[in-house]
């Protein structure tokens, strides 16, 4: 079988690409960094025996990611299913950011991978595609309100292809992740425990060929997320308030 | 991320900033984030080398892949934050391995070149400089440099054994050899003095085995009685199984709040150990894991040594001075008192140059329990250093002033200048490099 791995050079791509070709799958690995890429693609080669292709895709520019597609048809043709274990946070994302930075990352979270995802689609009948959406999508927060957005929407989209694509055999699984132990999370100072990358590539890779579904992980999350939505908003509104006044 | 680090030897603990870059424009980006740095690949180093209050520390943990590798030409290149259990579960396969390894199989590759280790038969295979063919180095600086014995020589030199200090080892090409065996024979046999031990070490060294003594300083009538163990290679026509399958040295900074070692302790359990050892058999069979990394399961050795830690002192003895060196600690061991909780003898070849621990000579291994009454005879110990040029080892022994450093080590100005000339700035610290003033 052949793999897209989108967002493969670090943290849960890098994970899942050797996940994926430790059980001798081929794979396309892409990111923004070609020498990263590069060193992964000579790593799995030489430890899996796997066939591995690169393509260098910056998904925070839409018109990029159309245009590198269009050219590289053929490798859509050639993948059995595809993977987004991408996201892009900014220190900076507030309400105030500026235009090109929102653009920027809500097509690196939300549109660019809509794209890819309805190109894999318009083309096959049978397959898989994974998209990772984040807890942080589930409330609006004082932080990272355009990420927050753009997963929400990842998880909005991810329901319409799912509704879409019933008849198809087309298998699309959306992932709510909680904190990671990924570079993302390292040095932050959080409150509940992070989740093993190593064991959620794991779990996607034997999810891979069930029906489309989403799942929690750490599963735990699913527990939270489910407290805070029984909970009325003008509740977190005041609590909100409370907290910040205490800080 | 701000967090503590330690020393392996537990003498020295700080706080640091850590950075742990995944991808090759972070390392650019997190050294040009820092005025001062140093680079860190497990921390296992007995000394402090890989970190400093005042440096940036950059943790390569997340570069540890194999970036090509030709088993024609028997060559590899890896990432330098590979660890060298992942580094041989990968190169057995192919029969193929490099034979200067130190005891411990999680420790980085690019930490084994910093210190330019060696394994227990560097008398036959040098350190690990032997197998070196290429580095890729970063510097804040200087930028991306490929360093071998054609291209930036003098900075290659300086590199290999240079402490980290010339900047960021990222990638590394090894000359590979055939390695076709699975198991050893292990050989034992008594000795009854320091003199028995330093002969025998010398005859067996002449074989392609690891040769190496264990032996006591309790009982000064017998001084140096022990055992000598002699590793031969098994071949057999099967493929070398994994070695170790994971990382599971989660615990490697706990240890025991106080110490378990004193003389008497010290003296039952060498007693013991010595009278089991008169019990098992003359030849025994041993695993690949077990000869190359004898410290694997023994993790306990060091933390009895409790918070405040131990000192290892590796001395390299030229061997026209030994026996009169040994006679000497002899003399201080029956003054002094030491509590010494492992003496063991090896052989060495090499040249030493610039801060390299290498040479032609024996190498000499003493553990200690760190207390004050010990302090006062290493100090003794660093005379005799000076004495009979004698070189310490400055990645075990974390107590090494400048003075004994500069007297020792004959190439030591050398060093800094060159690294000044590299590095005006002298960017890349540590604990070590302020103790030593390089």
């Amino acid at each position: 079988m052949n793999y897209l791995i989108v967002g493969a050079s670090s943290g849960l791509g890098r994970e899942l690409s050797c996940i994926f070709a430790k059980n001798k799958n081929n794979l396309i690995i892409c990111s923004r960094n070609e020498d990263d890429l590069n060193a992964l693609k000579s790593d799995i080669e030489n430890r899996y025996k796997v066939k591995v292709k690169v393509l260098v895709l910056d998904l925070t520019s839409q018109e990029e990611v159309e245009k590198k597609l269009t050219a590289n048809n053929e490798l859509l043709a050639e993948i059995d299913g595809v993977l987004f274990p991408v996201g892009m946070m900014l220190e900076k994302d507030t309400t105030n950011l500026d235009v090109k930075k929102i653009h920027e990352l809500i097509s690196a979270n939300f549109s660019s991978i809509a794209f890819i995802a309805s190109k894999f689609i318009s083309q096959k009948n049978e397959g898989i595609i994974t998209m990772f959406g984040s807890v942080s999508g589930y409330f609006g927060r004082n932080l990272n309100p355009y990420y927050s957005a753009s997963k929400r929407s990842l998880e909005s989209y991810f329901e319409s292809i799912a509704f879409e694509n019933k008849k198809k055999k087309i298998k699309i699984q959306f992932y709510i992740l909680g904190y990671l132990d990924t570079n993302l999370s390292f040095g932050k100072n959080l409150k509940l425990p992070k989740g093993s990358i190593k064991k959620l590539s794991e779990e996607v890779y034997k999810n891979k060929d069930k029906k489309s579904k989403k799942f929690f992980y750490p599963v735990w999350w699913s527990v939270i997320i489910f407290l805070l939505k029984i909970i009325p908003f003008s509740f977190l509104l005041i609590f909100n308030h409370i907290k910040k006044k205490n800080d | 991320m701000y967090t503590y680090l330690k020393s392996f030897d537990r003498s020295y603990t700080t706080e640091v900033m850590l950075k742990r870059p995944d991808k090759y424009r972070e390392i650019e980006k997190f050294s040009k984030e820092s005025s001062k740095l140093i680079t860190m690949g497990s921390n296992y180093s007995y000394a402090p080398i890989a970190f400093d209050k005042k440096s940036t520390v950059i943790d390569l943990s997340h570069f540890n892949r194999i970036l090509s590798f030709d088993e024609k030409n028997k060559e590899i290149t890896v990432e330098a934050g590979i660890k060298i259990f992942d580094f041989l579960n990968f190169t057995l396969d192919y029969n193929l391995w490099i034979p200067q390894l130190p005891g411990y199989p999680y420790i980085s590759l690019g930490g084994a070149i910093a210190t330019n280790a060696h394994g227990k038969s560097c008398g036959v295979d040098g350190t690990i400089r032997k197998s070196i063919k290429k580095i890729v180095l970063y510097h804040k600086i200087n930028g991306w440099l490929n360093l071998s014995n054609e291209e930036n020589k003098e900075i290659f030199d300086l590199t290999v054994g240079g402490l980290g200090l010339t900047g960021t080892i990222v990638s590394i090409t090894f000359d590979l050899i055939e390695f076709n065996y699975t198991d050893f024979l292990t050989v034992k046999k008594k000795i009854y003095s320091i003199a028995d031990s330093i002969n025998n070490l010398k005859e067996n060294n002449k074989n392609k085995a690891f040769v190496y003594s264990w032996n006591t300083t309790h009982d000064i009538e017998n001084f140096g009685k022990g055992y000598m163990f002699i590793n031969i290679p098994k071949k057999k026509n099967v493929k070398i199984p994994k070695i170790l399958k994971k990382n599971n040295n989660n615990s490697s900074n706990f240890s025991f709040p106080f110490c378990f070692w004193n003389r008497l302790t010290i003296n039952i359990f060498n007693e013991l150990y010595y009278k089991l050892l008169d019990f098992k058999k003359e030849e025994t069979e041993e695993s690949f894991l077990k000869v190359v990394f004898p410290f694997i399961g023994k993790e306990n050795y060091f933390r009895f040594f409790g918070t405040k830690g131990f000192v290892e002192s590796q001395l390299l003895v030229p061997d026209l001075v030994l026996n009169i060196f040994l006679d000497e600690i002899k003399y201080l061991c029956k003054i002094y008192e030491p509590s010494i909780a492992l003496f063991s003898f090896k052989t060495m070849s090499g040249e030493q140059k610039l801060l390299r621990f290498e040479g032609k000579g024996t190498c000499v291994t003493f553990d200690f329990v760190r207390n004050k009454k010990n302090l006062i005879f290493l100090e003794k110990v660093d005379q005799l250093c000076i004495k009979y040029n004698i070189l310490p080892s400055l990645s075990k022994d974390s107590r090494i002033n400048q003075n004994t450093f500069n007297k020792c080590y004959k190439e030591s100005e050398i060093f800094r200048e060159k690294l000044t000339n590299f590095d005006k700035n002298r960017i890349y610290q540590s604990e070590i490099s302020h103790r030593l003033k390089i």
